[in-house]
């Protein structure tokens, strides 16, 4: 056939015709919309059977009760649990994040070993042999005391697990780290005698005076204060708060009390001598001081006059007295230490300052009050088999009183001070101010062991790291700490096997002591960890194990307790912001942002306002008043005397002048792209200061100048 | 080389001259396609949108093709509704440029939207509430229209031509091509409106809200009678583009008065309603929902009360009575900045209710979003453009369009 | 199945002076939803945020300066008059986000919706979010994922849909249970569970048992005022955001705070003065 132009034409558009008419064309179009409905690359999740867990989040000291809805065993929310004592429902946005730690992507999946600055993975037989083989060495080589350990506290049977390796190994060198809870704790043993701590009952107060105290930032137990918030402004109860800075909680309070940071304390003593001038103290209390009630009360009046604390505080004479006043006079008034979240850098005359203005209200172990708490010790360990290099070792004097000071000393002597160090659920390497001082201390350290679910700045700085399991995959007894009136101690339970070849902590110590064997084994004679839990907390083991927590203690505690004003008598120094600088650089506590442990999750992240991290940009907070020159988002050089920083500007008229505020939380090292390279650690821009008496860093700021970049 | 297809008598360049310049222009072409692939297969995210610029340059650019385009149907109306017969010698070329403008606003619109394997359920789940809807029905019914407008001229190729089919075609479909100008005029009048439409009905921005009659706020009238308006000159202006690149005189000058006139009557029409309707707006319907006319102009560092006056007086006042007055009119300067100012004028409104429309905080506690386009967004803005210039070059090549070209270049065709 | 055929009209009060800006409702949203996250959230223009916290501020300078935050989820808009034609569902061209009349909650159909994002426009409120990119998760973490919320694809529009879900299995389960009627607690959302600070109430505002219903006290007339307005609170402290546009939300907020409620709409100048003590008739009650 002649294929001539005419019939090509036709045939061209017969062909057309047809498809068009055909259900070709619809049927394309049809499955191709039908294609982008089920991309293989958007994840269909699985459905199946329902179930909801019990557990406990030990996230932070809160302590909160959750509930875990698993579809087949599946994990895939976490809530609040209703009616648990601390909580009671609701959960801050950490532990509803927390299934996102499962599968972070810095978690240590195996154990680390660390060869020519890199980790090499190795099995969990190794990495005991390992570790064994270190610590027999230095215990055969009568150096037992040379073994360190810093854990996130000392309470529960994990912690509990680790200072008995302490002892039985023969070390006194068993450090924790800086929280609201330890300084409670070293208050109430400074005031009342050891064995005890205080809390606060916030939700019968009618006035709480909080110095700083963030209970809106993460203060105690963070859902528990959300709600004593909230009970509150129910109740019509006052909030007053000191604070540099128009915090969420000075949003929250009735009365915002701007003060020059770093002279809280001196404003608490002030406040103490209005009390004792107004005569508006409980004298049945004060008969009851111990340290000389006289002495203090003239120290006061000498040293803190109120004229001279305006001044320096910022707030008029004339408004402390009547502040003071107020609070006295209030039916159940309770004065709240610990600025910000209360952990890290405080100072214990502060602490001390603002417990004596509780003490002197004589609202004490009374509803509504301050309880002096005994520590209520539900775990009951064996006596560990001391052998010569234990009793020898653990005879040996402490490197210090606290973290810092043993990484002081380390840093200043010539002698290797510590020849291995374990670190659990703690990252010294980011959260102690200058951590470049703590990561020279590391270096000169031969084995740092980290017990870590992630890799962290103090994984990093390790040369073992046996990897834990997170709270969602382990075993574990939580006692709530930081400040809450009650004492109570959750359960928490693995709802799902471990994602990843990690263990409880508590099972590895074990094993390590098993290996080390001899008098060491023998103090070990658990089979795991879930044995020496059931053996150690049998007291409370049925309540722990069916409710899924116990209460230890509930209202206020009925022994009579004695007070010792000897160390407050004595005027201990106020540690006021180092070095020349005109300006004052003070942490932020931001609830979205975790200052230790874990970092922050993405979903936290995601979380922070624009005004605080921009890119990878940390804002920082100035009064426009202050910004000499800066504009408001435009990029500044920060510089403290420890050092200096790139930093964005964020103009807050709720910032007094004169002080720079940076969040906290923020300018992590690590691999994790989501959480990490954003920002500045403020730490790097804070030197330690050890504060005579507690031998604890209360460094709560620095002085600093801040230019356009 | 090409010859052979050339309209019997007209002169055009070189076949390599003409290569040369489609190469050109068709490196941008590729530049855009290559701006489009990247945002079809890597998703929107290649733009510099977001969540609060939604609408952004590709709406703009749509709204301002569909302007600017419709001169086609308007000039198709008053041919053959009205019968003004000297449009015969522009109509052909309105037709194209109409044609580029909607084929453009299609291909834009397939880029822009998300999901463009899902472009279909417009039609398919169709919401008779959203304007959008009523906008791509008309726009592709009225599409198909220009096509079919289109045809006849194609046919007119030399070659083509001499298929006795598609001769009898061409001639057959010049017959009722009154009834496709007219279904094309009354499909322009719905989707230029409901383009309008699709600013007025958003009752939660205060900028772009108006009152109206029944269903359609003002502004539906408002984009109509304006595309009507400034579509004519967007004509005019491409056909002096044209000539200045051809170096020859392609329409008389009578028929560019004769629609430079009725553009200037019907911009001055269109701008006395839309002052009215400013001032209503800013006076009553704005103060009644707690703003401030200085709300929309002020506290950002783009959108002055420079923008309004540029838009309305400027390129809408100014061109509108350059365009009445017969002096001005037939002053070839400054008929011609009448006309730029216009289509900046038409093209300056649709970005006024695209974008500052979104840019305007309405929440109390919100700030002004500003953004700035990313060049995928440039790109695929300039690809049309592109597209547009060869397929003009392509068509005056081929085929007659300018129905008055050969007698008014005779002398010069004679003489050599 | 689909048995409760009851007209509910559910709605949330957000009392400000217990919201502690925790953000905890805005993770609770984001893991009960799916909802992804990318490397860098800080340009909040892109970061899919169904519920978000504002901080607002009085605008005084130090030290009257105040603060206060605003979670904002989608407000499920009645409309103008209330009749459904929510500023979102009347512009959606393909009827991918649709006005529930059982439950007056305006739903997003994500394999329906193309992307054109005209709701997003539309929305005063920034409620709504554009896929700009595929979800994606780090290795392993879609394990997370709940069953009950399809993860979104790349391109297409979302927001807050009252974690309709739970309505559904709230729904299913009164059936089972053969009481057909969903109790108050047995539907409640996720940001409201989690919420440390108790700020969010959530309920049926057609159910006078119902906490939402009691605190709002919803006037069912129009504003003489302004028509377009229904439901108006009979509550001096509680107020909508942008009612009067009327869009009617169903999600009320409430305070003590005078300066916090002005901010919930815009004045001219002197005109709160007028209408600060203006709520729902109480005459109606
Ligand atoms: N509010 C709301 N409305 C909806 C929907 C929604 O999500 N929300 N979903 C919509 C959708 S997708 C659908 S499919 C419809 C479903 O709506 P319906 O079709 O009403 O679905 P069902 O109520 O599940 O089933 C109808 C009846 O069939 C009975 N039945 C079960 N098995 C048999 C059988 O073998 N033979 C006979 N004769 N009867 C049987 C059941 O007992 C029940 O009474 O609802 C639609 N309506
Ligand atoms: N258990 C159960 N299974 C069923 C049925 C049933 O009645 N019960 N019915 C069967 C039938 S008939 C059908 S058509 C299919 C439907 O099954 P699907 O197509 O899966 O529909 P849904 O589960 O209704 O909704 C899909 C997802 O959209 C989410 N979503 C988010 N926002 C919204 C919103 O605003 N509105 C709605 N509706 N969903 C939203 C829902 O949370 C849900 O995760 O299921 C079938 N399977
Ligand atoms: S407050 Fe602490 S314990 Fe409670 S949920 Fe949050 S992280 Fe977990
Ligand atoms: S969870 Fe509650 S307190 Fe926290 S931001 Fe949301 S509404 Fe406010
Ligand atoms: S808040 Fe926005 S998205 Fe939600 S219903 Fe209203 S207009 Fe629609
Ligand atoms: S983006 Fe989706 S939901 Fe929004 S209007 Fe377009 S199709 Fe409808
Ligand atoms: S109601 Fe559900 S979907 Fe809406 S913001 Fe709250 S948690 Fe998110
Ligand atoms: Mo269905």
């Amino acid at each position: 056939m002649k294929v001539d132009r005419r019939s090509f034409l036709g045939l061209g558009l017969g062909a057309v015709a047809g498809i068009a008419i055909s259900p070709v064309g619809a049927k394309l179009t049809d499955d191709s919309s039908i294609w982008t409905q089920n991309w293989p690359w958007t994840p269909v999740p699985p459905d199946g059977k329902i179930s909801y867990d019990h557990s406990v989040c030990s996230l932070c000291p809160g302590t909160c009760g959750i509930t875990v809805r698993k579809i087949d065993g599946r994990p895939v929310k976490i809530e609040g649990r209703d009616t648990y004592p601390v909580n009671n429902g609701g959960a801050c946005l950490h532990g509803i994040a927390g299934l996102q730690y499962l599968y972070d992507p810095c978690r240590v999946t195996t154990p680390l070993k660390k060869i020519n600055d890199r980790f090499e993975p190795i099995s969990w037989k190794e990495a005991i042999a390992l570790a064994a083989g270190h610590l027999g060495r230095i215990r055969k080589n009568d150096q037992a005391h040379t073994l360190a350990c810093i854990t996130d506290t000392d309470q529960g049977s994990v912690a509990g697990l680790f200072s008995h390796f302490m002892t039985a190994f023969g070390s006194p060198n068993h450090f924790v780290m800086p929280t609201l809870e330890s300084w409670l704790a070293l208050t109430a043993q400074t005031l009342h005698g050891k064995g005890y701590t205080l809390g606060f009952d916030l939700e019968n107060a009618d006035f709480i005076l909080s110095f700083g105290a963030g209970i809106l930032e993460g203060w105690g137990s963070p859902v528990a204060c959300f709600k004593a918030n909230s009970s509150r402004k129910q109740r019509k109860a006052k909030l007053y708060q000191i604070e540099h800075r128009l915090s969420t909680t000075a949003a929250a309070a009735d009365r915002w009390i701007p003060v020059t940071p770093g002279t809280e304390a001196d404003l608490a003593m002030a406040m103490c001598g209005v009390l004792l001038t107004e005569n508006l103290f409980d004298s049945e209390f004060a008969a009851g001081f111990k340290g000389g009630f006289n002495r203090f009360n003239a120290m006061v009046q000498q040293k803190y006059p109120v004229e001279k604390v305006a001044a320096a505080t910022g707030i008029s004479a004339a408004d402390i007295k009547k502040i003071a006043i107020a609070f006295a006079r209030a039916k159940m008034p309770v004065a709240i230490p610990g600025k910000g979240r209360g952990d890290g850098a405080q100072s214990l005359k502060e602490f001390a300052a603002v417990h004596t203005l509780n003490c002197l209200t004589g609202n004490v172990n009374k509803k509504g009050g301050t309880f002096i708490k005994p520590v209520h010790d539900y775990l009951a360990f064996p006596d560990p088999v001391l052998d010569t290099a234990a009793k020898d070792g653990f005879g040996k004097a402490k490197l210090g009183a606290s973290v810092q000071e043993m990484v002081t000393n380390i840093n200043q002597s010539a002698d290797p001070l510590v020849t291995a160090l374990f670190v659990y659920n703690a990252n010294p390497c980011y959260t102690l101010n200058d951590p470049s001082q703590t990561r020279a201390a590391f270096e000169k350290i031969p084995f740092v062991v980290s017990f870590s679910s992630f890799m962290d700045e103090t994984a990093m700085a390790s040369d073992l790291i046996l990897p834990v399991s997170t709270f969602l995959e382990r075993l574990e007894d939580v006692p709530s700490r930081a400040g809450l009136a009650n004492s109570v101690v959750g359960l928490t339970r693995p709802v799902l096997d471990p994602v990843f070849d990690t263990r409880s902590a508590g099972d590895t110590v074990i094993q390590l002591a098993k290996t080390l064997g001899g008098d060491m084994a023998r103090s070990f004679a658990w089979n795991n960890y879930r044995a020496c839990l059931e053996d150690v907390a049998a007291g409370v083991w049925e309540d722990l194990s069916g409710n899924g927590y116990a209460l230890l203690a509930e209202g206020p505690p009925t022994d009579s307790v004695e007070t010792s004003f000897a160390f407050l008598s004595d005027n201990p120094q106020t540690i006021y912001p180092q070095g020349d600088y005109a300006l004052t650089l003070v942490p932020i506590d931001n609830m979205r942002l975790p200052g230790t442990v874990p970092a922050a999750s993405p979903f936290a992240i995601k979380t922070v306002s624009d005004r605080v991290l921009k890119g990878k940009d940390v804002c920082v907070e100035i009064n426009p008043d202050t910004a000499n020159g800066l504009t408001d988002g435009g990029f500044a050089t920060l510089t403290t005397p420890t050092g200096s920083a790139r930093v964005r500007v964020n103009f807050n008229e709720g910032i007094m002048p004169g002080v720079i505020g940076m969040v906290k939380g923020l300018g992590h090292t690590f691999d994790n792209k989501y959480v990490a390279g954003k920002g500045v650690n403020i730490h790097e821009l804070i030197s330690p200061v050890i504060e005579p008496g507690s031998g604890l860093d209360a460094a709560c700021g620095t002085t600093a100048a801040i230019s356009k970049a | 080389m090409d010859a052979a297809l050339i309209p019997e008598g007209a002169k055009r360049c070189s076949f390599p001259k003409f290569m040369l310049g489609i190469a050109i222009v068709g490196a941008v072409l590729l530049w855009g396609v290559y701006a489009m692939l990247l945002c079809w297969f890597k998703g929107l995210n290649q733009t510099n949108m977001n969540d609060y610029y939604g609408f952004a340059l590709w709406i703009w650019a749509d709204l301002a093709v569909i302007a600017i385009g419709g001169g086609a149907f308007f000039t198709g109306l008053l041919k053959y509704i009205f019968k003004v017969d000297e449009l015969k010698n522009i109509i052909n070329f309105a037709v194209i440029i109409g044609f580029i403008c909607y084929s453009s606003a299609l291909l834009i619109l397939a880029i822009d939207i998300g999901q463009p394997l899902r472009g279909w359920f417009i039609f398919w789940h169709a919401n008779v509430h959203s304007m959008l809807t009523e906008v791509a029905f008309c726009l592709s019914c009225y599409f198909a229209v220009l096509t079919i407008e289109f045809i006849p001229n194609i046919l007119e190729n030399r070659q083509l031509n001499k298929v006795p089919f598609f001769h009898h075609l061409a001639h057959n479909m010049h017959g009722v091509m009154a009834i496709f100008a007219a279904t094309g005029a009354f499909l322009s009048f719905f989707h230029q409106g409901s383009l309008g439409g699709v600013a007025g009905v958003l009752y939660g921005r205060p900028f772009a809200v108006r009152e109206g009659l029944l269903i359609w706020p003002w502004t539906f009238f408002l984009f109509t009678w304006s595309a009507a308006a400034f579509g004519p000159c967007f004509t005019l202006l491409v056909t002096r583009i044209t000539e200045a690149v051809t170096g020859k005189k392609l329409v008389k000058d009578n028929v560019v008065h004769l629609l430079a006139k009725i553009s200037g009557w019907m911009i001055c029409t269109y701008i006395i309603a839309k002052i009215i309707d400013t001032i209503y707006w800013a006076t009553v319907t704005a103060p009644g929902i707690g703003f401030e006319m200085s709300h929309f102009y002020t506290n950002n560092s783009f959108y002055g009360y420079w923008i309004l006056v540029t838009e309305i007086v400027i390129c809408g006042v100014i061109p509108g009575i350059l365009l009445i007055n017969k002096s001005t009119r037939e002053n070839p300067t400054l008929r011609l900045l009448a006309i730029i100012l216009a289509v900046i004028g038409v093209c300056l409104n649709r970005w006024v209710m695209v974008l500052q429309v979104v840019a305007v905080p309405v929440m109390s506690f919100d700030t002004w979003a500003l953004y700035i386009p990313s060049w995928q967004e440039v790109a695929t803005t300039i690809l049309p453009v592109a597209y547009g210039i060869i397929l003009i070059a392509v068509t005056y090549r081929y085929l007659p369009v300018f129905p008055q070209e050969l007698e008014l270049n005779k002398s010069k065709a004679q003489e050599s | 199945m689909i048995q409760d055929k009851k007209a509910h009209k559910y709605g949330m009060v957000i009392d400000l002076d217990k919201c502690t800006g925790c953000g905890s409702c805005t993770v609770s949203c984001m893991s009960e939803n799916n909802i992804p996250f990318k490397e860098d959230e800080s340009d909040k223009k892109d970061s899919i945020t169904w519920m978000r916290v504002y901080k607002l501020t009085n605008g005084k300078s130090f030290p009257d300066t105040q603060i206060t935050y605003l979670p904002r989820p989608c407000q499920h808009c009645g409309g103008k008059g209330d009749h459904g034609h929510s500023p979102c569902v009347s512009v959606c061209p393909a009827t991918a986000t649709d006005y529930g009349y059982d439950t007056g909650i305006v739903s997003q159909i994500y394999t329906r919706c193309f992307g054109c994002r005209y709701c997003m426009v539309s929305c005063p409120y920034h409620a709504r979010y554009f896929n700009w990119w595929d979800p994606i998760w780090p290795e392993g973490m879609e394990k997370y994922l709940s069953p009950n919320v399809s993860p979104r694809m790349r391109g297409v529009v979302e927001k807050c849909s009252f974690c309709y879900h739970r309505y559904q299995l709230a729904r299913e389960k009164a059936y089972y249970d053969g009481t057909h009627e969903i109790a108050e607690d047995a539907y409640q959302t996720a940001c409201t569970t989690a919420c440390p600070a108790g700020a969010i109430i959530f309920g049926d505002l057609n159910n006078p048992s119902h906490k939402v219903h009691q605190i709002v006290k919803p006037d069912p007339h129009p504003d003489p005022l302004n028509r377009d307005v229904v439901g108006k609170s009979r509550n001096p402290k509680v107020f909508r955001l942008l009612e009067r546009l009327g869009t009617n939300p169903k999600v009320y907020y409430m305070s003590e705070r005078e300066w916090v409620r002005k901010l919930g709409d815009n004045y001219l100048d002197g005109e709160w003065e007028k209408v600060k003590n203006h709520y729902g008739a109480a005459s109606h009650e």
